[in-house]
């Protein structure tokens, strides 16, 4: 069962958590926003895992489990408003949302 | 592999409110569309009692402090008393949101999240593990994000719902992150696991375990919208509807700072030289930004939402100091704050129904001579909000600073008292507007007539009133209450 050792693993989670937020800053769709979140949440979820392989304990396994299903529930409440902002003709555009300004 | 015992009493207060929100749901089907509303807010202002009253029980029964359910979560007085604010401040929530016009197929859904939100709240301060703290956080926030948006024909509700959700799940991402970085150099995931690994293995400079602090510290601050986290709060607290951002500004705020205290004493007493400094110059930070942001705007919405800065800023103070005053002052802090925030974001909300547009320093105009109710009791929001004598407020203010001077750092008592001094400004401003000048264009409602009659609201902005005096006569039982709480708590 030998494998890389944890340190790879860290760096990957750290590489993709910057990839993430970037994306969040810097992206402006929505949708390409909320992937980036994903991401992010993501990243986290394999530093749990790496972590908890490494420490020979599963905590950090059960932790990323819980993760996954509330970045599930995030994405569905995004994605809802999202569809509901479609609905009612706003441009999907984070940087064009701007009613709320002052 | 043997199943942890559960400690269903320490968990009551959130059971009820979950019970609460699943009988709303229910009844948003099964009741007849008639007695939706009233059945659904009964059932949801019922559910915050319940959840006091098991809260008040539970501060009663809990002399120590005890590690339940696998060590997930701690039965003490700290999170009690934090429990029952944050039930009081749901329970008025309740009453303000009454008359709020929602499309009457999601009032249902609206009461079920107002507890739902609750219950995650509720359970999120007693967590004493990073996984509990991640799931309560994600739990009440998920069902704020809804709320705001629930206003779904409305773009700047659904803008504020989007805004929240992007950067509350960021802030999330980055908790979550710092999360796994300390559970990665010390193996644990409880609070109090963590700070005797980080003392075993002299892990104080370990870069690891100080990442991890950051980012939980940055996480932490953008639930509590501390400047520079705070970005989101003016435009979602715009955004949402009024009752909506009343329970936010009280609740996630009080939530947010209570989880912050315990985890930076339980879980990092070995850094405290750190993040007492990173604190304190947050503090510092959202008193400046936040106070200067609020004096510029027009908008009471806005005003507030970066007056809420500012007082994150002040509670931020009480964190910084360290030492059982300043968990004491915290506790009461919330106290006054919350019903302070609570009853001014529902007399916008009263005045907002009636103009049916935003309501501004220039059409509030008039408003304390056509409603004296509501006009009394902004005055007494504002003075409480500004930390004015015979108000909970000054005594607030004065526990904070004394905290700062306890442990020695009178830089941020000055920090505070010129934080005050600027906010009268804008504070004294909201009441000049409601009384001494004439509306620059006076809008009445359309239908004209008499503005709608809304006994519950005004119940609501009344007992928010008393609490905020009341907080002040009565702060000896209210310390000593507070006191006893903050003496669990390991600092």
């Amino acid at each position: 069962m030998m494998g890389p050792d944890v340190s790879w693993y860290i760096v990957l989670s750290g590489f993709l958590f910057t990839t993430g937020a970037l994306g969040v800053l810097l992206r402006r769709s929505p949708l390409i926003v909320l992937l980036s979140l994903e991401i992010m949440l993501n990243s986290a979820n394999l530093a749990l895992i790496g972590f908890a392989r490494h420490l020979g304990e599963h905590d950090g396994q059960i932790f990323a489990l819980a993760v996954m299903a509330i970045a599930a529930s995030e994405v569905v409440v995004g994605l809802g408003l999202i569809v509901a902002m479609n609905r009612s003709n706003v441009e999907l555009d984070v940087d064009k949302l701007t009613t709320l300004r002052g | 592999m043997t199943t942890p015992a559960v400690d269903w009493f320490a968990l009551s207060p959130t059971l009820a409110l979950l019970a609460a929100a699943g009988l709303a749901l229910l009844g948003s089907v099964l009741v007849p569309h008639r007695a939706t509303r009233v059945f659904s807010a009964v059932v949801c202002a019922l559910g915050f009692v319940g959840a006091g009253v098991a809260a008040g029980l539970l501060y009663w029964k809990s002399p120590n402090a005890t590690l339940e359910v696998a060590d997930a979560i701690r039965r003490d007085r700290f999170g009690a008393l934090a429990q029952i604010v944050l039930a009081g401040v749901g329970f008025l929530a309740v009453g303000i949101s009454y008359a709020q016009r929602v499309r009457r197929d999601h009032i249902g859904e609206y009461y079920a999240l107002l507890a739902a939100a609750g219950g995650g709240m509720v359970f999120l301060v007693e967590a004493q593990n990073l996984m509990t703290l991640f799931l309560g956080l994600e739990w009440f926030s998920i069902c704020l994000y809804i709320l705001c948006a629930i206003e779904i024909d409305r773009v700047g509700s659904l803008e504020a719902g989007l805004k929240y959700l992007i950067v509350g799940s960021f802030g999330s991402a980055i908790l979550l992150f710092g999360s796994a970085l300390v559970y990665g150099a010390t193996g644990a995931l409880e609070f109090g696991e963590i700070a005797a690994a980080i003392e075993q293995g002299s892990l104080q400079d370990d870069g690891l375990v100080l990442a991890g602090l950051a980012m939980l510290l940055a996480g932490l601050g953008f639930k509590a919208s501390a400047a520079p986290f705070h970005m989101w709060t003016p435009d979602v607290y715009e955004g949402a509807p009024t009752p909506v951002t009343a329970f936010m500004a009280a609740a996630t705020k009080a939530v947010a700072l209570v989880l912050t205290m315990r985890i930076l004493v339980t879980a990092f007493p070995a850094e405290e030289d750190l993040w007492t400094i990173a604190v304190a110059v947050i503090a510092c930070v959202s008193l400046a930004w936040g106070n200067i942001a609020a004096l510029v705007q027009r908008n009471l919405k806005r005003m507030l939402a970066y007056s809420s800065v500012s007082h994150a800023g002040f509670m931020l103070i009480a964190i910084a100091a360290n030492n059982e005053l300043g968990g004491r002052a915290l506790l009461y802090y919330l106290i006054p704050y919350s019903a302070a925030s609570l009853g001014a974001f529902a007399v916008i909300a009263a005045r907002e129904r009636e103009l049916g547009d935003r309501v501004t320093l220039d059409n509030i105009g008039g408003m304390g001579w056509e409603r004296p109710t509501l006009g009394v009791a902004m005055w007494i929001f504002m003075l409480a909000f500004a930390g004015l004598p015979l108000t909970g407020g000054f005594v607030g203010k004065f526990y904070v600073f004394a905290a700062a001077y306890d442990r020695g750092w009178w830089w941020l008592v000055i920090a505070g008292v010129i934080a005050t001094a600027i906010s009268l400004y804008y504070y004294l401003a909201v009441i000049r507007a409601m009384y001494m000048r004439m509306p620059a264009e006076l809008r009445l409602a359309p239908a004209g007539g008499s503005p709608p009659r809304e006994a519950l609201l005004s119940a609501s902005v009344v007992a928010c009133a008393a609490v905020t005096v009341g907080s002040f006569f009565l702060v000896e039982p209210l310390i000593d209450l507070a006191e006893k709480a903050a003496s669990q708590l390991p600092f």
